[in-house]
């Protein structure tokens, strides 16, 4: 801490245009140890901590690669002697695993296109279109992120199946429909940021707002998309209360099979099956995080700023 | 002229009226019906069910359980809300940092933000498993007696490690936070001689209270919300939810509980409705209690 004040209280004595470095001029070498080993500190800082933030997963891994005696053995049994990749076949075909994987899939294919197409266009109506009442409105749209979903849910439940729509993939639909209002914020803030211009040309040439929409201000909203579709991808994936109350087991998605196919028939859970096969169902999102990354990142700042 | 304005009028609707009519149908009619069930003794079979007014309410108020996961909820949303503020806060200012790689540091802290509950469920059983768990193991390398953290008392503690894994979602925001404070602020601070510490202080976290704020309710609404103790329970169904152990008992396992396992809807939808209405005051308070302190004037020219 001391040692790097040290470097930042000396920014003239740097040459110019060279990035942080060693103080070249006044300090003697011991500021020169003292700046290396606070770098090293730091370093140690950041490599132990992240090494304690992928330990949780890296755990489930060698979980999902153990024996059921080692898993039995006590103490711990840290390493697999044997690595069982059987586990991860077996958990695969156990159950109908890429049967729930495509139920999944499905879900949120709906769900991610349509609430992004829906959230894009009310968003076009709150940044580029003015009513009265439209100030109220996004007042609402605000408060309303931050009405606990789950609230809702259960009454919504209920009414889902008055309607006849459990066991169906209607209530996605309709929720994508609905779009969602972290979404509609998302695409409102980079809807209001693009020039005037592109509309005016457009209402000149005799273009509807939905044509403007569709032609030319969609087109221009590619990284937003993107980055709407993957966070409501992912969401949908990872989501297992809707799943579990909505649809019955042989429909539902792979979050709720992970979470309660693998046990034995007294009821318990089976560690090293539910391990492998809750690696395979949590990889492809951080795939998809780690290939959308600047996307998914920006967004998730954008709607935890305001 | 004025048909342009109307034509503009027109659309603003049109182009709203999915979330609006998403809104009514999907948010505030289930509200209302729960409210309306919260009055009556609906429980989805018995075709005789009946009004009774407060009744409900007057039960959830007297049954001390009600108050039990009060207490317990509010603990959790105590603990774990500064916690994983503060956590996140502290690993956006570290990966601020000019340091080599801070790119993947930043991807592999933000990773466990992106595990799906579910995989975070799993993942700490393992972790807490008392046989095969690596907490244990770590323990008894030390000569400590393995500790049955799912269970009762310990299990309150597996469930803030699993919201302090993710406080990479925190770093995220108050990382993009920290980057939009103009840089001369800070030089200028400690140009004036005030130290690293004070700084951060006094300019970088005024500046940061937005952020912290929207932190602070957001985080308060997803704890009170959280469906993790029946990810870390044994048995994470309908059926296994009366099975969570009692430190994890929390408000919407309850409520939970009495919804589907219990079938006492009108009962349940009291409960959920007692919760709305803690929520909006909790929120209001928070947005009161900050509304002095909490700093929004940043001159937009500033930042250019």
């Amino acid at each position: 801490m001391t040692a790097t004040t040290a470097t930042q209280s000396e920014p003239r004595a740097k040459p110019p245009g060279k990035p942080h470095g060693k103080p070249r001029t006044k300090p003697g070498p011991a500021a020169g140890v003292r700046v290396r080993t606070s770098r090293l500190v730091l370093y140690a800082g950041l490599v132990v901590v992240t090494g304690l933030f992928l330990g949780p997963f890296g755990w489930l891994v060698l979980t999902g690669l153990k024996s059921p005696a080692e898993l039995a053995a006590s103490p711990v049994h840290w390493l697999p002697d044997h690595v069982q990749w059987g586990n991860f076949a077996d958990a695969f075909r156990l159950i109908d695993f890429l049967g729930y994987a495509r139920n999944s899939l499905i879900i949120a294919t709906i769900y991610a296109t349509l609430v992004t197409l829906s959230s894009a266009w009310v968003g076009f109506g709150f940044a580029r279109l003015n009513a009265p009442g439209k100030k109220q409105l996004f007042g609402v749209l605000l408060g309303s992120m931050m009405l606990p979903q789950i609230v809702t849910l259960f009454p919504t439940y209920l009414l889902f199946a008055k309607l006849g729509m459990v066991d169906t993939y209607w209530p996605w639909v309709l929720w994508g429909l609905a779009g969602a209002p972290y979404l509609v914020f998302l695409f409102r803030q980079f809807f209001a940021g693009l020039p005037r211009e592109l509309e005016e040309a457009a209402i000149v040439d005799g273009c509807g707002y939905a044509g403007i929409f569709w032609r030319i201000f969609l087109p221009q909203s590619k990284p937003v998309l993107a980055a709407s579709f993957v966070i409501a991808f992912t969401w949908s994936w990872g989501d297992f209360i809707a799943p579990q109350l909505l649809l019955s087991t042989d429909r539902s998605t792979l979050a709720v099979a992970v979470m309660t196919t693998y046990v034995t028939s007294a009821g318990t859970p089976v560690a090293y099956l539910q391990a492998a096969a809750s690696v395979m169902y949590v990889v492809p999102v951080l795939l998809i995080f780690l290939v959308a990354q600047r996307g998914f990142v920006a967004g998730m700042s954008t709607t935890g700023l305001k | 002229m004025t048909s342009i304005t109307a034509r503009r009028h027109r659309a603003f609707y049109m182009f709203t009226a999915p979330w609006i009519i998403g809104f009514l149908l999907l948010t505030i009619l289930p509200m209302g019906f729960a409210l309306w069930l919260s009055l009556t003794t609906f429980d989805g079979l018995s075709p005789r069910w009946r009004f009774i007014g407060l009744a409900n309410y007057r039960e959830l108020l007297s049954d001390p359980v009600t108050w039990d996961v009060l207490g317990r909820t509010g603990l959790f949303a105590v603990a774990s809300v500064p916690l994983s503020i503060l956590a996140g806060l502290a690993l956006a200012v570290l990966v601020n940092r000019p340091v080599r790689a801070r790119g993947l540091f930043r991807t592999l802290l933000y990773l466990p933000a992106v595990v799906p509950p579910v995989g975070v469920g799993i993942a700490f059983k393992q972790l807490f498993d008392t046989n095969s768990g690596a907490a244990n193991g770590a323990l008894n390398l030390f000569g400590i007696d393995a500790i049955g953290w799912l269970a009762d008392p310990y299990a309150r503690y597996v469930i803030l490690m699993t919201v302090l894994w993710s406080a990479g979602n925190i770093m995220i925001i108050s990382l993009a936070g920290l980057q939009d404070i103009p840089r001369e602020l800070v030089e200028a601070a400690r140009i004036d001689g005030a130290s690293a510490w004070r700084t951060f202080r006094s300019v970088t976290v005024p500046l940061l209270s937005p952020v912290l704020l929207f932190q602070t309710v957001t985080g308060v609404i997803a704890s009170v919300q959280t469906i993790m103790p029946l990810l870390l329970s044994a048995d994470a169904t309908t059926a296994g939810v009366t099975s969570i152990p009692q430190s994890n008992y929390m408000y919407m396992m309850h409520v939970f509980a009495q919804y589907f396992a219990l079938g006492r809807y009108g009962y349940a939808s009291a409960l959920l409705w007692v919760l709305f209405v803690l929520i909006l005051i909790v929120t209001g308070l928070i947005f009161k209690a900050t509304s002095g302190v909490v700093f929004y004037n940043v001159d937009p020219e500033a930042k250019k």
